[in-house]
């Protein structure tokens, strides 16, 4: 199957109706290669069922099953084997049932067992992606080949870390951090069933080990800022935040160092990946938790997405304004006073923006109560910023809605100082006024040395042999050509003074 | 002389003010009125009803002579006739119109479409044409009225006319402004226009404590035979709605909710999962955690030695615990 082409992708036309003619991809394999002949797997026989066991027994089929477990089946074969599938998917399905309702199951020989059991089953090397043009947002995922299967082992996994009986001090001999750092990098895989999975079991194992958590934290990191600045591609990014976002929740105050670091250094980049809009509600969340524990934070975050914002990309920018929508919601007010004024100088753009999405997301902070509070409480300092582009974009914009947004807006403010507002509205008919001179100046300039030229050339064609004569020394129009001088001696000395400046 | 002519200016508009002026008792009416369903207009739907036409003529960029013009005929109407609250949007966006029409250049003149789309009215394009029919005929189409305005232009033009060395500056922009503020309370509608202007330029010319204006103010009070006593009385009154109006207390706006409408995507947007709230429980941090660490030699105690030395660093600390234990891929 081909993928679709850059050029297909901008005519938005071609994508829906041609992907339904397409089979369903499926996501490659390191372990079996595509439609390749290959021994069949050793077959392995069903056994007898656990709840049929005695309670003596159970124990050794426990260990036997999780043993077989470990045989590993080609799903692109859709045709061999599928007897033995089936046994290992029923074998699954009984172990999964046996951990989740047993008590007493879980003692020291099984962990090394399970885990390795599991570390058979998922840990494989991620092949690269079948289209590499693939856009998350608008393309169905690649799915694993092997989920059948897979999905068992996973629950099973899940429901043995939840499991009452679950001892870490025994069970982090065997998750360790090698078994950790090969989950993490499975976050990158594209089946989205198998990120929900692992984003569960990871957030188990950062709860319970608590000797394995700075070990994940700084792997995670690792994996944003090779993300962030040299692959530009990760699939896990979303799930490690909302891991991120609960570990953030539960930070202890004051904050420590790290975490700050972490912040700035890694969250606030973050900002600036290209595909934020896969991962930008749970950033948002993550950010937004820093704040509500330290907002002291609030100012260098605030000058951070400043910096960061978005010039060229428009749907980035209606997400920032969402997030600064969301962070204004929880700010303190003296907070707020240290940021206004660079924020509404923003904010202000952002309304004029003739992108009409953008524009109708920021006059829409005008619809947030406690936003407008605290522009009341500032409105010396942000009537200023705001006035200028408002009043002009009520004048030019072609959107209409946005004209009406512009109305409420304005009348809001007006509201809010009359004074302020009606001194605003002079000066700036007045600078309006004054601009408009200007112009009329420039335009009679730009006229009259139109006709200059056209009566120097005419001179240089009549006066070939005329002398030249000197200018005057207050004449300081350098680039007059010298034969026409006859016309320079008229030209309006402020005129030439007002075009030299 | 110029002045000359201007107080004869002054003379013969001071003749025609009593015709525009709305009947006193209309207005002392309208004040007693309680706010209620079904009663008429009271005072302060009056009120809030000219703040709105304010942000109109201020939204469409139209002169304050268009609005002190529609707030007069809206006055002079409610003052004659009896109206029920619920039509006094329309009447006012009427008033509005008119004065537009009459006022502005004819390019400026915004459709009737656009002033009720903008104003959010409920009421459509031909309630709006019925109205300004009856508004017009009701006042017999005597629309160029004779307002504070007039009388304040005037009286700046007097000022400006005598040249004093010192040049004083009356801000005719600023008096425009303050009378705005003054008419959008239904108590400066019954007072003589020219005496109302007059009380707004004292004030003025006591903040700027100029003799020579001042006494340019008296002469006009002394030509048009305004009392000491009347003029005493509307000086108080401005006084105290310039006070509200200049002081930096904001006025929390409570007139009626303006719709917020926009685009389909930009909603879609807003309802999105921002809000959402995470399925995974809060992980809270303990002081222990880091003695528990088994890598703990190389522990974050500053968080910028972390995130460097963690950008590749394999051979360092504790990689590999010393239990590994290698896991061959069974078969």
């Amino acid at each position: 199957m081909s993928a679709i082409s850059a050029a297909e992708k901008v005519d938005g036309f071609t994508r829906k109706s041609v992907r339904k003619a397409q089979r369903q991809r499926v996501q490659g394999s390191s372990q079996f290669a595509v439609n390749s002949s290959r021994p069949a797997a050793p077959e392995i026989s069903a056994l007898p069922q656990l709840k049929d066991a005695s309670s003596t027994e159970q124990h050794a089929l426990f260990m036997q099953k999780l043993q077989q477990c470990c045989v590993i089946f080609d799903f692109y074969d859709t045709v061999t084997d599928l007897k033995c599938k089936e046994t290992k998917r029923a074998t699954l399905t009984e172990l999964v049932d046996y951990v989740s309702t047993n008590r007493g199951v879980l003692v020291e020989p099984v962990y090394p067992e399970i885990t390795n059991m599991v570390s058979t089953n998922i840990f494989r090397t991620l092949p690269p992606s079948e289209n590499p043009d693939f856009d998350p947002e608008e393309d169905e995922p690649t799915l694993e080949a092997s989920w059948p299967h897979m999905q068992l082992v996973y629950e099973f996994f899940l429901r043995f870390l939840e499991n009452p009986d679950f001892q870490p001090s025994t069970a982090k001999r065997y998750i360790d951090q090698k078994f950790v750092l090969q989950l993490l990098e499975l976050f990158d895989s594209e089946d989205p069933r198998e990120r929900e999975f692992l984003k569960t079991i990871l957030h188990r194992i950062y709860g319970k080990f608590l000797g394995l958590r700075a070990f994940i934290r700084k792997q995670i990191n690792n994996l944003f800022l090779r993300y962030l600045y040299e692959t530009e591609h990760f699939n896990g990014v979303a799930e490690f935040l909302e891991i991120l976002g609960s570990i953030i929740n539960g930070f202890a105050l004051p904050l420590k160092a790290e975490h700050k670091q972490f912040l700035m250094k890694i969250l606030i980049p973050l900002h600036t990946a290209k595909g934020l809009a896969l991962f930008h509600a749970q950033l948002a969340y993550c950010v937004v938790q820093f704040l509500e524990k330290d907002p002291t934070l609030t100012e260098v975050v605030v000058r951070g997405l400043l910096k960061f914002w978005p010039k060229t990309c428009s749907q980035k920018e209606v997400m920032f304004l969402g997030e600064i929508e969301e962070i204004l919601d929880v700010i303190e007010p003296t907070q707020f006073k240290k940021i206004q004024e660079p924020l509404f100088k923003q904010i202000s753009k952002c309304v004029a923006s003739p992108h009409f999405q953008v524009a109708e997301r920021a006059l829409y902070f005008w619809n947030n109560e406690y936003i407008l509070s605290l522009i009341e409480e500032n409105n010396g300092k942000i009537l200023p910023i705001m006035f200028g582009n408002l009043y002009r974009i009520s004048k030019e914009h072609w959107n209409p809605t946005i004209v009406a947004l512009v109305y409420n807006v304005l009348k809001t403010l007006m509201e809010m100082n009359s004074k302020l507002f009606d001194e605003l509205t002079a000066s700036y008919k007045s600078d309006r006024q004054r601009e408009k001179k200007k112009e009329q100046e420039r335009e009679e300039l730009w006229r009259k040395l139109d006709e200059l030229r056209l009566q120097g050339t005419s001179a240089i064609q009549n006066n070939r042999h005329e002398m030249q004569f000197t200018y005057s020394n207050k004449n300081n129009n350098n680039n007059l050509h010298k034969d026409e001088n006859t016309a320079a001696a008229i030209t309006d000395r402020s005129e030439s003074d007002t075009w030299a400046e | 002389m110029e002045v000359f002519k201007l107080l004869k200016e002054l003379k013969s508009n001071l003749e025609l003010e009593v015709h525009y002026l709305p009947k006193e008792n209309g207005l002392s009416l309208i004040e007693s009125t309680t706010i209620g369903h079904g009663n008429g207009v009271s005072a302060k739907g009056r009120d809030d009803q000219v703040e709105d036409l304010w942000s109109l003529t201020s939204f469409f960029g139209y002169s304050t002579q268009t609005f002190v013009l529609a707030v007069n005929l809206l006055d002079r109407f409610l003052a004659m006739m009896k109206v029920q609250s619920k039509h006094l949007a329309c009447l006012s966006i009427g008033c509005l119109h008119i004065a537009v029409r009459v006022t502005e250049e004819e390019c400026n003149v915004s459709s009737s479409h656009e002033l009720i789309r903008i104003s959010q009215s409920k009421f459509t394009v031909s309630d709006l044409s019925r109205m300004e029919k009856i508004i017009s005929e009701k006042l017999n189409f005597q629309f160029k009225a004779v307002t504070a305005l007039t009388f304040l232009h005037l009286y700046h033009a007097i000022a400006l006319s005598h040249k004093s060395n010192r040049k004083d500056f009356l801000n005719l922009e600023k008096l425009e402004a303050q009378l705005k503020a003054c008419l959008c309370r239904i108590v400066f509608s019954k007072a003589k226009p020219s005496v109302l202007a007059l009380s707004l330029l004292m004030l003025e010319i006591e903040a700027l404590q100029s003799a020579d204006l001042l006494e340019i103010a008296h002469r006009i009070q002394a030509h048009l035979k305004i009392s000491k006593a009347d003029l005493a009385h509307w000086r108080g009154l401005v006084d105290q709605c310039m006070r509200e109006y200049s002081s930096p207390e904001c006025a929390k706006p409570d007139h009626k909710k303006l719709m917020w409408i926009v685009s389909r995507r930009t909603a879609q947007n807003l309802h999105s999962n921002y809000r959402c709230i995470p399925e995974l429980p809060t992980i809270p941090e303990g002081a222990w955690d880091e003695s528990e660490s088994e890598d703990s030699s190389e522990d974050l105690s500053s968080g910028e030695e972390s995130l460097s030395s963690s950008l590749g660093s394999d051979a360092e600390g504790l990689y590999f615990p010393s239990n590994f234990r290698s896991r061959a891929c069974r078969p």
